[in-house]
């Protein structure tokens, strides 16, 4: 199927997908709609709890762009990577990190994802595929590449995901990640999540092509852009982008073009965008629309959804008491994780 | 890929060239030059009186065509180290280049004031930032000037080429950005540097990108003079990838007989650009063996006055290394120069 190009700033509904939501069992829309609703559910309790001065650190919220996450990460095995950004939330959790050892992380306790030293940026669970977080923006796209090489050198069959945003699209690493992963042919997807600003810099300042997957054609590697609130849109190119991974036939290049709910961090006062700008986008949001979608199709009731929420409300719940319960790191833990052995 | 002049010097089927008799003459004077120098500086680096050289021979009809569509009065080049008979064309003494290269005094061998010319970069794919840089200012001053931008297929698998075209994209710089595929990057053959075509790359950037014969004088003229008319213009950058072979080593520390397939050099040779040059000058009847001796002759005596130019100039002095590099130099470094002055001052 060709997926259409979208314009710059606008996100239309997607009705050519609609038809293929017939194709998803009840099994698969029940499980698309919980991860989404579980990372809306996560970012917006985390807004809160930062608020209230309960997370140190930083954290950037990945709540509007559910869809991206979980229409890639669907597709993926326990063996198989993804890499990261700042905003990483929402691809720990599809990728199935513990929520529990994700909030214990945010809080900067022990029984975090990285023993609470990393905090909400570094997540890493490298035992289920997650890279890690990245507070460098395009530190991602070389390790996806690296990941790729280890998965075809041992021969796993596994894949390379690399999350990566417009502004990281800009970053030199980007180019030479995509151009090494083209000549090696290694099994990397890169998936660029066009979210329209760079912290405040809109894409259009930065970018002169009409599309980041335009830059493809530098790598011979197949790119196509897709609506970014739309899970099945960005279930079907991933899964091709995937499948051709895993035979062997080398990286492909996904924009999705999506929108943050949130400020560039907590905190951002968000002065370089309007809300009717922001409410405009909110019409589309991936939650509501998939639900619609899939109701229409007779794979979701509305009991579904308030149960899911439900669910995913007392799951988060569950996740802060768990990460409120973990100590914090004794000070002699700062040196150790950071070197194999020390000489 | 865009050619003009078909290797037997005659012109394609409604091909035009936009260089006269005696532009075609003073091209093939620079890159008779050129290819002199090359084998000149390599002998003295053999004898231990030249340093490093990377040979221009056989892309010096990418050098010189893309140079010759530059007005030295106002536009500027950003060389990497393979553009010679260009820094000369603009106004770098011969001297001057050789000299530093010799070993000789940096106030006598650098760029003299009021050259558009920017140091050498062996640091691949910096000088493309610099070259953004630079025409983003003259635009920003409303300055008439052009940036000519080298780097080689190599470079451009360097994340500097991928931000410095797409910041020269969204700014429309008014800059060129020749890609010279010479083939080889030091020993990494161009099939294994990318899986796509190097021009093909300007797409993603917002900006023209074209691919050219860059054996070919006539086609490299054409797409550099309507890259610059287009900078000038205002419309913003091109990417020209010029299409080459490297016919020496990537430079004297290199021995390509390591690496090159055998019969690559032989085939690589069949497309040398100076006979092929010279073949359209016979085909338009302006050229004989008479006319190639003197010229010969005159870029030979030329080159030798340089030499001896260089030879004669005054040899760096141990305080160059710390001058010239600061404006105003931090004490650590003033001590440090005063210290390697008393060390060398000492019997």
């Amino acid at each position: 199927m060709v997926l259409p190009n979208v314009s710059h700033l606008t996100i239309p509904s997607s009705p050519a997908y609609i038809g293929a939501v017939v194709e998803l069992s009840r099994a698969q829309a029940l499980e698309i709609y919980e991860r989404m609703a579980l990372i809306r559910t996560f970012e917006e309790r985390v807004a809160q709890l930062f608020a209230e001065g309960r997370i140190p650190g930083f954290v950037h919220l990945y709540a509007g762009e559910e869809a991206v996450a979980v229409g890639v990460c669907t597709h993926l095995n326990e063996g198989d990577y993804i890499t990261s950004t700042h905003r990483g939330h929402g691809h720990c959790i599809a990728k199935g990190v513990p929520l529990g050892e994700m909030m214990a992380e945010l809080f900067g306790r022990s029984g975090g994802s990285c023993k609470g030293k990393g905090g909400s940026m570094h997540i890493a669970d490298v035992s289920r595929g997650m890279l890690g977080a990245n507070g460098i923006v395009g530190g991602g796209p070389p390790l996806a590449a690296g990941a790729g090489l280890t998965a075809k050198v041992l021969g796993t069959g596994a894949v390379a995901v690399c999350f990566f945003g417009d502004g990281a699209a800009e970053q030199g690493t980007t180019h030479e990640a995509m151009n090494l992963a083209a000549i090696w042919k290694l099994p990397v997807v890169f998936v660029c999540e066009n979210n329209q600003f760079a912290e405040s810099t809109p894409v259009v300042y930065h970018c002169a092509a009409t599309s980041i997957a335009d830059r493809a054609v530098a790598y011979n590697i197949p790119g196509v852009s897709v609506d970014g609130y739309d899970v099945i849109a960005v279930y079907e190119a991933a899964g091709e982008a995937i499948v051709r991974a895993r035979r062997g036939e080398g990286p492909s290049l996904i924009e999705a073009r999506t929108w943050r709910y949130f400020g560039h961090f907590e905190g951002d006062q968000v002065t370089y965008r309007t809300a009717e700008q922001s409410a405009a986008h909110r019409e589309h949001d991936p939650l509501t629309t998939f639900a619609r979608q899939a109701a229409e199709r007779g794979l979701l009731t509305q009991e579904d959804v308030d149960r899911i929420h439900r669910d995913a409300a007392r799951q988060v719940e569950e996740a802060i008491a768990w990460a409120e319960a973990s100590p914090l790191p004794a000070p002699e833990e700062a040196l150790t994780d950071v070197y194999v052995a020390y000489r | 890929m865009r050619r003009l002049l078909q290797p037997d010097g005659s012109l394609v089927e409604g091909g035009c060239s936009r260089l006269g008799p005696e532009q075609l003459v003073e091209a093939l004077r620079w890159m008779l030059l050129s290819r002199l120098v090359d084998a000149r500086a390599t002998a003295l680096q053999r004898q231990g009186r030249f340093g490093t050289h990377s040979p221009v021979k056989g892309q010096e009809a990418s050098v010189v065509g893309s140079a010759m569509a530059l007005d030295p009065a106002v536009d500027w080049i950003a060389p990497s180290y393979r553009e010679l008979p260009a820094l000369v064309r603009h106004g770098y003494p011969l001297e001057r280049i050789l000299g530093r290269s010799m070993g000789r005094s940096p106030a006598a061998t650098r760029i003299p004031d009021g050259v558009n010319v920017l140091p050498n970069q062996v640091a691949l794919a910096t000088q493309l930032q610099h070259a953004v840089g630079l025409a983003w200012g003259l635009r920003l001053q409303g300055r008439p000037g052009v940036v000519m931008a080298y780097f080689g297929e190599g470079a451009a698998s360097e994340g500097d080429s991928h931000e410095a075209m797409n910041l020269a994209g969204v700014r429309r710089a008014p800059v060129v950005f020749l890609l010279m595929n010479n083939q080889w990057a030091i020993s990494t053959s161009r099939e294994v540097q990318s899986a796509g075509q190097f021009f093909r790359r300007a797409e993603g950037y917002g900006f023209a990108g074209v691919q050219v014969d860059g054996n070919d004088l006539l086609a490299v003229f054409e797409a550099a003079t309507d890259a610059v008319a287009r900078a000038r213009a205002g419309e913003g950058p091109t990417l020209i990838e010029c299409v080459t072979y490297r016919l020496s080593f990537h430079n004297t520390t290199d021995n390509p007989r390591r690496y090159l397939p055998p019969g690559w050099l032989e085939r690589a040779e069949c497309e040398d650009p100076i006979p092929r040059l010279e073949a359209h000058l016979a085909w338009l009847g302006l050229w004989d063996q008479g006319a190639r001796a003197a010229l010969e002759a005159e870029v030979a005596e030329e080159v030798e006055a340089a030499v001896q130019a260089a030879l004669a100039m005054p040899p760096s002095r141990p305080e160059d290394l710390f001058d010239q590099v600061y404006a105003l130099p931090p004490e650590r470094v003033r001590r440090q120069r005063q210290e390697l002055l008393q060390h060398v001052q000492e019997p």
